[in-house]
């Protein structure tokens, strides 16, 4: 049986691997992401509240929602556990690793970590993207009346939603491929067809909750939502001067590497974190509780 | 004397054993909602309730330096953030109760009205008001420069009368 939202919200981590990372990111999208964890302080936090029966109002109503089935949550919940692929046991090692604040990407830890090839870097970067996109539906539902409305929504976030997107453009996009990261994004996938998606784990773990039907049609709807926001994540870089150099500093905050070992860092990155799932489950409990609020 | 150091041991292992076995969780006041909505055919949204679409051309528009952006709409509920000058300053929301019955009764003990419809502070941030019986409107502050009063404002510039025929 899946596990209560407040049972999630609570189990967040304050201090690992991730946080670490998300912390270390910051300046990218200054004072956007606290790392808030416990429900009934993440209620708190959202709400303003701190009367006793109110809190157990509002709590008691997220709970009920987050478990209707036909309201989406459950879904989302799943995306984002789902297309993290985290190694725990790396985490694990790598924090007993720790040299004071940093992690010593160095010996031992660098062998246990296989770089992706671009190819597959690049259909994962998309397919989170598309995640993003299919959870956001699951958890607002599809706001407004207008795609002007609808795109008014999207380019809204703010907080842990905007963090997970700035991990997302770095440490899936910059620092594995590169500045042109969005063009080899976009050549990749105007180059495979059904059979090469199919062969992508991530894609393989989450396809059941992609819209389009079959692998042909799944194709199209991610080709379709990265055209959709490559211009949102181009201006995001353009705006800050990201650049890799610029993401590698910012990364020498909590993990020690050489230069020239950008795409393990990279890697050790992807299985040694679950940043989607950490500020995913952040983002939907805020949503879920800003409706309860409501609706009490 | 091997005889004691055995049975210690043994007990030891056993209450290992026990200890590890019992590491759930720790009993939460959110228990009860959580068992009773994952019982058998427990929802929290009925069929009959409006959607959340319906609710939207009731919202206030766009005016003088202030912005309507459209945040949830799910099944009985639609939800708008009110910005002024891009920052985000009250969160406006209209509901169907017919999800949530028990949201009617605060609505027994209110002493005023807002366009003829029964109004009360809910929280430290909340107004409401209760729409032909059924459905729920409500702002909550997000900025202390939000009061109370523009709270009270706000929700008459929604379109109440309208929304009292939706059926």
């Amino acid at each position: 049986m899946s596990k209560s939202i407040f049972e999630l919200v609570d189990n967040l981590p304050d201090n690992n691997v991730t946080t670490m990372m998300l912390r270390s990111l910051d300046s990218i999208v200054p004072g956007q992401w606290e790392n808030t964890v416990g429900f009934e302080n993440t209620i708190h936090k959202v709400t303003g509240e701190s009367d006793e029966g109110m809190i157990q109002q509002i709590g008691d109503r997220a709970v009920r929602l987050y478990n209707d089935k036909s309201q989406g949550y459950l879904r989302a919940m799943w995306l984002y556990q789902t297309v993290d692929r985290t190694d725990r046991a790396l985490g694990t090692a790598a924090l007993a690793n720790k040299v004071g604040d940093k992690i010593p990407l160095l010996g031992g830890l660098l062998s246990k970590v296989t770089p992706n090839p671009d190819k597959a870097q690049s259909l994962d970067l998309c397919i989170k993207l598309v995640v993003e996109l299919v959870a956001f539906c699951q958890i607002n539902g599809i706001p407004g009346d207008s795609i002007g409305d609808f795109v008014g929504a999207l380019s809204d976030y703010s907080g842990e939603s905007l963090m997970r997107m700035a991990a997302l453009v770095c440490v899936d996009g910059l620092i594995p491929l590169g500045p042109d990261f969005l063009l080899k994004a976009q050549s990749t996938l105007g180059g495979i067809g059904p059979k090469d998606l199919e062969s992508n784990s991530t894609f393989s773990s989450v396809k059941e909750l992609i819209p389009g039907g079959n692998t042909k049609g799944q194709l199209g709807f991610i080709g379709n939502s990265f055209d959709s926001v490559q211009g949102w994540m181009a201006n995001f870089v353009q705006e800050r001067n990201l650049t890799p150099q610029k993401v590698m500093g910012n990364l020498q905050g909590f993990l020690e590497f050489s230069e020239n070992k950008l795409d393990y860092v990279a890697a050790f990155i992807d299985m040694s974190t679950n940043y989607y799932e950490h500020t995913g489950t952040q983002t939907l409990a805020r949503r879920l509780i800003e409706r309860a609020i409501d609706e009490i | 004397m091997i005889g004691l150091r055995k049975f210690l041991v043994a007990l030891l292992l056993t209450s290992v054993l026990f200890v590890t076995s019992c590491t759930q969780q720790a009993p939460s006041r959110f228990d009860g909602a959580q068992q009773e909505s994952t019982s058998k055919g427990a929802t929290a949204v009925v069929d009959s309730s409006q959607s959340g679409g319906s609710f939207n051309r009731y919202f206030p528009s766009d005016s003088n330096g202030y912005q309507r952006v459209y945040t949830q709409e799910k099944k009985g509920f639609a939800e708008a953030k009110l910005k002024k000058d891009g920052q985000e300053i009250a969160i406006m929301s209209i509901s169907d109760t017919l999800n949530n019955p028990t949201s009617v009764d605060k609505f027994k003990e209110s002493t005023s009205k807002i366009g003829g419809y029964p109004t009360v502070n809910q929280g430290s941030t909340g107004t409401a008001v209760l729409v032909g019986d059924r459905y729920q409107v409500k702002i909550r502050s997000k900025d202390a420069s939000f009061t109370e009063s523009d709270r009270t404002s706000w929700l008459g510039k929604f379109d109440l009368k309208g929304l009292s025929k939706l059926k």
